[in-house]
């Protein structure tokens, strides 16, 4: 069963995925242009991210709870508002990139070179959406399009067409041409951090459409990466390489949201390296606080000629992250203690985050900064994940026989899905549900693959569902009715938590 | 935007007999494309030997395939040098090279990864090199690619699968190659 919270964190997002077009409210981070950690790009990959190991996880017969929520995160993760920083960028004229700065012109398609920081973001997002939902619409011709037309640039419109597997391929090929060391986000800086969503949607093709480039790439990326190193001399992952120096930027200054993004997800395909250096990587980034909180080291940017950098880091959130994959409670629970005296969460339309706050830290000491990736999404993540989450989603697939399997399919947007769970052997549907009354709808459920006949209980009160064409009251004001193959299902205004349990 | 195709394989040089040759040459047969240069240390060595292995063991399939060892040095590598290379090393195997132009072409071609690497001298480079072994089909199309990190039983047996539906699709022509399953099970 989730929790108030998880299921407030999920609310979250969904409300912030309905937003209206081009409206980011409290997804606005420090940094200028996206081109930061805190770009709307990663949290709406991440919250999608979060719904899938959700779904995976802990409400796998209730799809309907994620699938409108992720479509509406991919429409925005196409919009030019979060992929137009790559013209810019692509330029390349970072203070390390001073000698390319002649070589590498503006870029309008946020995917045909480099900028894996965004492209293996909508990669994966689309082949999860595919995994997930068994719903391949992201296969169609011009699925994954990018366009963007200004009146006052002028000229045509630039439209870039793509779809699930072209880009999979593109990336599968940038990879190769780069010796499978991994594509550049900004040019010539190679992350590990920014490869793994690649090769997660490597393995989800491998999943869908057949293939073995995700075992490939991680043979062939582990080569290429022994002879740099995984880990910095002091015992942290490597930052990223320059390309063309083929020189390794180290963690010098232990900032903390490189070890942990980076174990949070090479979890997913090398687990045992990544559990073998946590305890003490981790154990170097906490900060023990009061009556049981925990917080992180707070480390500065390294120096770089010119203005400061304003950039949000979001160390906190991906040490949360890195410790749910980790399956570390007590480290997770020390971080919520920290977070939830001090970070100030709040609540709007049933959702629950953690507002931006830039103070670094407050008056007696402790640490408040909060971004929007971590305040919105990554504290979400973190309660939402389960142990090796990521391991499991890569590692145990799902048979497509789920897709047979009962589950909510369709719910109205003021019902809250506490657990949804179908028992095979049994053949046992069991789901609780909640009506929300801060949300207008009709309370409605759609159960589908049930089959003819159903024992229904609705905490405890046994019903039968004979009437198979008009409503049935099976207790507790809860009303069922049949559309076509599907159940229907109706929770009464102001209903509190039901548990339903359906039955052959 | 990408091709649907992600190789347009073609390239021209000169093999490691001396004479002029391109992708044309080779037509009828399968072709196993790889590229390497002779002064590398690790890779080549031990792709050459896992190959011969492998083309011993497909036994007569083995007359289907062509396997071809494309350098990415030809300062160095001249067919000479190729040649002497490959008699012990890959003696199944034809070298090839050319101008630093035309192996640049069929690198591109072949998005393939090649840098040069200064070493102690100006003679004693390296040049790491993206290590896949591409498979071309008896009409020069691209068909599929081997990492080099794949085992040699894998290599044999996605060989003998491949040069198998080809025996198999030519005595059966209403037969199409199946795609691969779309099933999530494991």
């Amino acid at each position: 069963m989730l929790t108030p919270e998880q299921i407030g964190h999920l609310r979250h997002f969904d409300n912030l995925s309905r937003q209206r077009p081009n409206d980011w409210s409290l997804m606005q981070g420090k940094g200028i242009g996206q081109d930061d950690f805190g770009g709307y790009r990663f949290q709406l990959a991440y919250m999608a991210y979060a719904l899938a190991l959700t779904h995976a996880h802990r409400l796998p017969a209730a799809p309907g709870v994620f699938k409108g929520t992720f479509e509406r995160l991919i429409e925005k993760m196409l919009s030019p508002e979060v992929w137009m920083y790559w013209r810019d960028t692509s330029r390349g004229g970072a203070v390390f990139n001073a000698h390319l700065v002649d070589q590498l012109k503006e870029e309008w398609d946020p995917v045909v070179r480099d900028n894996i920081m965004y492209s293996a973001y909508v990669q994966s997002m689309a082949l999860l959406y595919h995994y997930l939902f068994d719903d391949d619409r992201y296969t169609q011709p011009g699925a994954l399009t990018f366009a963007h037309w200004s009146f006052f640039w002028g000229g045509a419109e630039r439209r870039f067409v793509y779809d699930e597997n072209s880009l999979n391929e593109h990336i599968y090929w940038q990879m190769v041409e780069n010796g499978y060391v991994g594509v550049a986000c900004e040019p010539n800086c190679i992350f590990q951090i920014c490869n793994q969503p690649a090769i997660l949607g490597f393995r989800l093709h491998d999943l869908i459409h057949g293939g073995t480039r995700a075992s490939e790439v991680t043979r062939a990326y582990e080569q290429a990466w022994q002879q740099f190193g995984r880990l910095d001399a002091n015992g942290h992952y490597n930052m990223m390489l320059l390309q063309d120096g083929r020189t390794v930027v180290p963690n010098a200054q232990r900032m903390p949201w490189v070890d942990a993004w980076c174990g949070t997800l090479i979890n997913m395909w090398n687990r045992d390296f990544v559990r073998a250096h946590y305890p003490r990587q981790v154990s170097e980034l906490l900060q023990p606080g009061e009556a049981g909180a925990l917080s992180v080291h707070v480390n500065e940017r390294p120096e770089t000629p010119g203005p400061r950098v304003v950039a949000d880091s979001c160390d906190f959130g991906w040490v949360a992250a890195w410790a749910s994959e980790m399956g570390d409670a007590d480290t997770l629970s020390g971080l919520f203690t920290h977070a939830d005296r001090y970070m100030a969460p709040s609540w709007r339309d049933g959702g629950l985050y953690y507002p931006r706050n830039d103070a670094e830290l407050n008056g007696a000491g402790h640490r408040t900064i909060m971004e929007p990736l971590t305040g919105n999404v990554l504290l979400g993540y973190a309660r939402l994940n389960v142990p090796d989450g990521l391991w499991r989603l890569y590692n145990k697939p799902w048979s497509r026989a789920r897709f047979h399997e009962p589950a909510l399919v369709d719910i109205d947007v003021d019902i809250d899905v506490y657990e949804a769970t179908y028992d095979a052997k049994a053949g046992r549907l069991r789901f609780a549900i909640r009506r929300r009354a801060d949300h207008n709808a009709n309370g409605r459920v759609v159960v589908r693959n049930l089959g003819a006949a159903s024992r229904w209980s609705v905490d405890g009160g046994d019903a039968v569902v004979a009437n198979e064409h008009g409503t049935s009251s099976i207790g507790r004001g809860v009303q069922v009715s049949r559309d076509g193959a599907d159940f229907v299902l109706h929770a009464p205004a102001g209903a509190e938590l039901r548990t339903l349990v359906v039955e052959p | 935007m990408t091709d649907d195709v992600p190789i347009q394989p073609s390239f021209e040089g000169i093999d490691h007999h001396g004479r002029a040759v391109t992708d044309a040459s080779y037509r009828g047969k399968h072709l196993l494309v790889f590229f390497g240069f002779t002064h590398c240390k690790v890779v080549c060595p031990r792709a050459l030997a896992r190959l011969t292995r492998v083309l011993d063991s497909l036994g007569p399939l083995a007359n289907e395939l062509q396997a071809l060892y494309v350098t990415v040095d030809p300062e160095r590598d001249t067919p000479r040098v190729m040649k002497t290379y490959l008699e012990e090393r890959g003696p199944r195997v034809i070298g090839l090279t050319g101008t630093r132009a035309q192996i640049d072409d069929a690198k591109h071609a072949f998005r393939v990864f090649a840098r040069r690497v200064p070493g102690a001298s100006e003679e004693d480079y390296d040049v790491p090199h993206t290590a896949i072994s591409y498979l071309l089909d008896p009409a020069g199309r691209y068909r599929t690619h081997f990492s080099d990190a794949i085992r040699e039983d894998e290599l044999l047996e996605g060989l003998r699968v491949l040069l198998h539906q080809r025996d198999f699709i030519e005595r059966t022509p209403t037969l199409r190659i199946p795609p691969a399953h779309p099933d999530f099970s494991t």
